[in-house]
């Protein structure tokens, strides 16, 4: 058997799951994008109908706007202190690795877990962070951060950042510690201090850990919901409402699989849009 | 160059020796403090839970919440997490392992298309899909069924865990397989022989990702389990959730339970696990 042949059979399984768990589900999507389906009555075609639909839905622009919000604010937070963090423990000589253990493990707790971790932590009633800000003096009384919207969406891009930030940090501080010790060497001895060699060699260097961690965080904080769904579920009123949660509610609310269908094609496209421009930048480093 | 002394100052203290160290040690307080916090609570009676000021140490350290949760639903979920994650882990790496191994030493016509297809995959937001895989599972009738669910963790975990495979079988040199195959080995001989052996860690941080992958699992399993029969634990973690109170102390528990396999697999094979997701991440 020819090696190209044997190559195709040992990696048929995986090729066949393509097949059945990726590109018929997508047809299924965009079919279903374009039809009338409820499971009882006969399946019509109604053309762009539940696009105009959805887009006309004025909780979808707010759901838009709150989704762009929560990427950016997830995205920037991650990436800073994971940044900073990896900067910091690669100085670090001793107890680097115990450092480094505490430092991901909060990647260890599941999302929704984390939602509900921090929603205890800032509550009003029993929360440690609103105890310590009023026994503190710095506000007269427990404030309720889930009755404000600006707060609500605070609170939410906050736990989850939590979780996402060791991911980040393990893959700049990889990318930190790829770089040759030389050029720090010689940079020192041209009489840069510290502060100009991480912002020219280290940052510039570990670019591409950087935009990869960064292409993960919103690809990934732009479809999730756990952290959301656990704290908040959309409130108080839509101040946290995404659109993963408007699409769970298009199916499991009102039944209605050609919105929820035609949802997810936009969230696609969205999603494809920004990781496209993304991956071209990281491809041309 | 001229530095203003206000810089000099800042110069000075970000490149002291102990800086990095009081950084860190600032980061993993903020870090591990949710963790921590939610330990203690797990050990508080129902009603300190709710008192204010808020105790940071239980005052009468207790095991009752320990004892509710196990008298809830929570051990049947948590049942049902260990047996969905670890049949998809198992299945997951039966296809994962010969598909990478292919696409590394062997490639065919076409076989960078489906590498870049894998890749691509992963842009397609599993939510969009919500649709189209519930029509699937209703039709075949495996709504609220193990295999459905499994179905579902293999389309979320497997692409990323082929990248990583792949990493890990790229490292390997070909002409051993080669001297291998001259030495009378059949191709897939030498895979089970030669390959596998000595990739042991990278398939065993593979499998670990594929777990904790599907152990967190969460907006599938909420949509598509109506009974705790085979609800993970991801989803009985809101028992103690109700519409009016939230029984903390009992949450932080299972918070505990559900956090638990990640926190043990970081301790003891975290080198592994960053090796195998730092290779499949970056070889992007």
């Amino acid at each position: 058997m020819k090696d190209s042949t044997f190559g195709f059979l040992v990696a048929l399984p995986g090729t066949l799951y393509i097949l059945a768990l990726v590109a018929f589900p997508l047809g299924l999507l965009f079919w279903l994008s374009f039809v009338r389906f409820d499971f009882y009555s006969p399946i019509t075609f109604v053309g762009l109908s539940n696009y105009m639909r959805v887009i006309e839905d004025r909780v979808f622009w707010i759901a838009l706007q709150n989704t762009i919000v929560y990427t950016v604010g997830v995205t920037i937070i991650t990436m800073l202190l994971g940044i900073l963090m990896a900067a910091a423990v690669s100085r670090i000589r001793t107890f680097s690795t115990f450092f480094r253990t505490i430092l991901i493990l909060p990647w260890a707790v599941p999302l929704v877990v984390s939602g509900l971790v921090w929603r205890w932590m800032l509550d009003p009633g029993v929360g440690i962070y609103n105890y310590l800000l009023v026994s503190s003096g710095l506000i007269g009384k427990a404030i309720n951060i889930f009755g404000e919207p600006t707060y609500a969406m605070i609170a939410c891009i906050l736990s989850d950042s939590w979780t996402r930030i060791p991911f980040t940090f393990i893959l700049v501080l990889a990318g930190i510690q790829s770089i040759p010790i030389d050029l720090y060497e010689a940079a020192r001895v041209d009489g840069a201090n510290m502060i100009h060699s991480f912002k020219n060699i280290t940052l510039p260097l570990s670019q591409k850990s950087i935009l990869t961690a960064a292409l993960f965080n919103s690809m990934f904080s732009f479809r999730t919901i756990d952290v959301i769904w656990s704290m908040t579920r959309g409130g108080p009123g839509k101040a946290t409402y995404v659109l993963g949660i408007q699409l769970v509610d298009y199916l499991v609310m009102y039944q209605n699989l050609g919105f929820g269908a035609a949802l997810g094609v936009l969230m696609l496209i969205l999603v494809s849009l920004f990781t496209t421009v993304m991956i071209y930048y990281l491809l041309k480093r | 160059m001229a530095s203003s002394p206000k810089s000099n100052i800042l110069v000075r203290i970000v490149e002291h020796k102990l800086t990095p160290y009081v950084v860190t040690a600032v980061f993993s307080f903020f870090m591990i403090s949710p963790i921590i916090l939610m330990l203690f609570n797990s050990f508080k009676s129902l009603a300190e839970a709710f008192i204010w000021p808020p105790t940071l140490f239980p005052v009468n350290p207790t095991l009752e919440t320990y004892q509710r949760v196990l008298g809830s639903t929570v051990p049947l979920t948590m049942r049902n997490s260990l047996i969905l994650s670890l049949t998809t882990t198992f299945l997951v790496l039966a296809i994962a392992l010969p598909t990478a191994y292919a696409l590394s030493k062997y490639p065919f016509r076409g076989s960078k298309m489906i590498l870049l297809f894998y890749l691509a995959s992963r842009i397609v937001p599993p939510v969009s899909l919500l649709v189209p895989f519930y029509i699937m599972l209703s039709l075949l009738r495996l709504i609220d069924t193990y295999l459905g669910l499994i179905l579902v963790y293999i389309y979320i975990t497997l692409p990323i865990i082929i990248w990583v495979i792949k990493g890990f079988f790229d490292e390997f040199p070909k002409d051993l397989i080669d001297s291998a195959l001259v030495d009378g080995c059949t191709r897939l001989g030498a895979f089970f022989r030669i390959v596998l052996p000595t990739s042991a860690v990278g398939v065993a941080a593979s499998g670990i990702i594929t777990f904790l992958w599907s152990w967190n699992e969460f907006l599938f399993p909420m949509v598509f389990t109506t009974s705790s029969n085979v609800a993970p634990l991801t989803t009985g973690v809101f028992e103690f959730v109700g519409d009016e109170v939230i029984e903390w102390s009992s949450l932080s528990a299972v918070g505990i339970f559900a956090s638990l396999p990640a926190i043990i697999f970081f301790i003891f094979a975290q080198k592994y696990i960053i090796a195998g997701l730092t290779k499949g991440a970056l070889k992007l």
